[in-house]
């Protein structure tokens, strides 16, 4: 038990921060369609030509095969350096938490010769096609249907709550190959092209008024077997792979970063005038307990990062432990924006973008995703439930 | 960087548990076959060095013993007694040298005064005690013999014993030690009592777990329904985030970084809020024989109050966290 750096890390986290003086963009994100992705690229491949892409990646995938210690550094760094927008947010996020990790794991070598220097160098947008309309936290009952024709699938049905389709290259897609066996037993992943024709993507705008969440249709759209991830009506295997990923480090980056946005928020609240138009926000009981809490409480999220990473560490693999996290992490984040509200108070009647210093109201709005994507939190609940305290599932 | 328990540590959990597990009843109140265990396998003295008469280990593994006694939900003067131990160890002057024999050995309990309402101040595990350790921003110890007047309440806590002694008594009252290091020993103090609710919060959700997976309702166990179920996977996190900012806390402290004492103060917070929420859930997780007396579900509930009351209360915590500078 220990929180020593090593030499290593220690040099690397001063490597990490001089880089990130020197490279950070300064100017805002674009909020939306092409020029957002443009810039999310852009940042992908000043990440590469800087060695920071895939930084825990595989050496022989293009990574820098570093520690998860080291990927946490990272993002220490990068949430320290004030950056004008939110890597939770990149359109490169698939791509590089979910996709590439899950080719790495389950791909081929065509398909991880292919895509992972693709991922890497910020060349592609990956996107994710797993909820249906009628699959939603009950994934396993998605119906998106493909059938094998020749060396091809050919898929038709819908997908929603697709981020970033509309600016995406490839989506892992999930769809079921055999509509007979039991729901876990026919389904496959696959990578689909999404300049395939038979593919119409329509935008919907969310609660915070961004409109890269999409859905998807498929209308015989026509996918070489040579695409499938792993075996057909093996992607349930697959896809827990992927999500394994999700619960184990893939929201690394927003657990640092929500320690900065505490701090910022305290700051806020010792220059703001409270509740009652006469004292700062920050002498208000309630504010103030609220305040003290949420530092505590993602101090404790640092720290269970980190016993996290121990784990995996002597395993080998993220544990169903990541699902705590996952639920403590979404709910917490949600309690320190609606805070955030209490604490600026009029003010709050301005709507701000999602991303950016300062900004309160947009990432409020967006933190109600944060316990609904990737398996909401009674999902969360019950995979603590049922895989970490070993209750019986749910009939 | 490594936030699981070593090894080695782990054997200090293995030999504390089994020992627990020989002399310890959940419910019962304190055997003197604990207590000489206790003694005989260096519990008071493992974090104490050993040119003071100490193990020589540190307040992680003094952590790991905390937690393990919360778990087992052990009563007993087990805190003020490990912190008298540092207090007189480490003080001047042959009392405090004669006091830390004594407590090393096992032989000298120490009683615990801490705030009660002004006038009085609440003396707890009174009644075996030759010292007491008076909490307070200059913790000292004294003799018990000279508190004056004990006049002893019903506890909420059964197996926690109460007396309220006059609290100019026991400013009169002459020092055996005072401690060297206030702030170390109140933030020892916080630390050890969040290791306790940690471990209370961890053995409640265990007790919880357990029911539900044995309790039948509806042809099925209660464990299967979503709003039970729901209940211990929160408890679990809430436990799972107290213990890992506990561990957090005790090596930022015995490293001496300067983020130790915001640490120490999110650990108490985030540990008493577990303790105190996952005990309550656990007896209604239990519904009727959770409420009654034979069962021990409100042995959690009565010592995770009790505990989160001394010390400084968790409103005083949050309090001194939000003074304290950013953590590194």
């Amino acid at each position: 038990m220990n929180l020593d750096f090593t030499d290593e890390e220690r040099a690397f986290r001063e490597e990490a921060r001089t880089w990130l003086a020197e490279h950070l963009p300064t100017e805002e994100r674009p909020p939306e369609g092409q020029a957002m992705r443009e810039f999310d690229l852009a940042w992908q491949r000043t990440l590469y030509d800087g060695g920071w892409a895939g930084i825990n990646w595989p050496v022989e995938y293009g990574g820098r095969g570093l520690s998860d210690i080291q990927q946490m550094i990272w993002y220490e760094e990068f949430a320290r350096a004030d950056p004008p927008f939110t890597l939770n947010n990149s359109c490169t996020f698939v791509g590089n938490n979910h996709g590439g990790p899950t080719l790495i794991v389950s791909g081929t070598e065509e398909q991880k010769d292919f895509h992972l220097p693709k991922i890497l160098r910020g060349e592609s947008v990956w996107c994710q096609g797993f909820s249906e309309p009628g699959a939603g936290s009950d994934l396993a009952a998605l119906g998106c249907r493909a059938v094998v024709d020749g060396d091809e699938l050919v898929v038709n049905g819908q997908k929603i709550w697709t981020s970033y389709a509309h600016v995406a290259d490839y989506q892992e897609l999930l769809v079921r190959t055999d509509p007979t066996a039991p729901k876990h037993k026919g389904i496959s992943w696959v990578i689909c092209d999404m300049t395939t024709p038979g593919i119409d993507i329509r935008e919907i705008t969310t609660m915070s008024h961004v409109n890269d969440f999409c859905e998807v249709f498929y209308d015989d759209v026509r996918i070489p077997l040579s695409n499938v991830v792993g075996q057909v009506n093996d992607g349930w295997r697959v896809t827990m792979t992927t999500l394994s990923f999700e619960r184990g480090t893939a929201f690394m980056a927003d657990q640092v970063e929500l320690a900065a946005v505490v701090e910022r928020l305290i700051a806020e609240a010792r220059e703001r005038t409270g509740p009652d138009g006469r004292r700062p926000a920050i002498q208000d009981d309630e504010i103030a307990r609220r305040l003290a809490t949420a530092r505590a409480e993602v101090a404790a999220l640092k720290a269970m990062t980190i016993a996290g990473i121990s784990r995996t560490q002597r395993t080998g693999v993220p544990g169903p432990e990541g699902s705590m996290i996952r639920l403590f992490h979404g709910e917490l984040h949600q309690r320190v924006y609606q805070l955030a509200l209490d604490v600026i108070g009029a003010e709050a009647l301005r709507l701000t973008p999602i991303d950016g210093e300062g900004n309160w109201t947009g990432p409020y709005l967006q933190s109600f995703a944060y316990t609904i994507g990737g398996g909401t939190t009674d999902i969360q609940r019950n995979i603590v439930g049922e895989r970490v305290l070993g209750l019986p599932r749910v009939k | 960087m490594d936030l699981l328990p070593t090894p080695e540590q782990d054997e200090i959990v293995t030999s504390v548990r089994s020992v627990l597990a020989d002399r310890h009843t959940l419910g019962e109140p304190l055997d003197d076959a604990l207590w000489a265990s206790a003694a005989e396998q260096g519990w008071f003295g493992l974090g104490v060095p050993e040119a003071q008469g100490g193990v020589g280990y540190s307040l992680v593994e003094e952590v790991l013993v905390f937690r393990e006694l919360g778990r087992a939900g052990a009563p007993g003067p087990f805190l003020a007694t490990v912190l008298a131990a540092h207090l007189a160890a480490g003080a001047e002057g042959t009392d405090a040298a004669a006091a830390a024999a004594a407590i090393l050995a096992g032989e000298s309990r120490v009683a615990l005064v801490d705030r009660y309402d002004g006038e009085h101040l609440a003396l707890l595990d009174g009644a075996h005690a030759t010292l007491a350790f008076v909490a307070g921003d200059a913790p000292r110890l004294v003799r018990t013999a000279d508190l004056g007047t004990v006049v002893e309440i019903s506890g909420l806590d059964v197996l926690v014993p109460v007396g309220l002694v006059r609290a100019d008594v026991v400013a009169a009252a002459p020092s055996v030690a005072v401690a060297a290091d206030p702030q170390g020993i109140g933030r020892r103090a916080a630390l050890l009592t969040a290791a306790y609710l940690a471990g209370v919060a961890e053995a409640v959700t265990e007790q919880s777990v357990a029911y539900g997976k044995d309790r039948e309702q509806f042809g099925q166990p209660i464990g299967g329904f979503q709003a039970v179920k729901h209940r211990c996977a929160d408890m679990a996190t809430r436990a799972e985030v107290a213990v890992c900012e506990v561990f957090y806390a005790a090596l930022a402290e015995r490293d001496g970084r300067p983020d130790a004492g915001f640490h120490v103060h999110a650990a108490r917070a985030v540990a008493a809020r577990a303790a105190v929420e996952n005990s309550q859930v656990n007896v209604q997780n239990h519904g009727g024989i959770g409420f009654t007396w034979e069962h021990t579900a409100h042995r959690y509930v009565t010592r995770a109050r009790v505990l989160s009351n001394l010390w400084g209360s968790t409103a005083d915590h949050l309090s001194a966290l939000l003074d304290q500078p950013a953590a590194g």
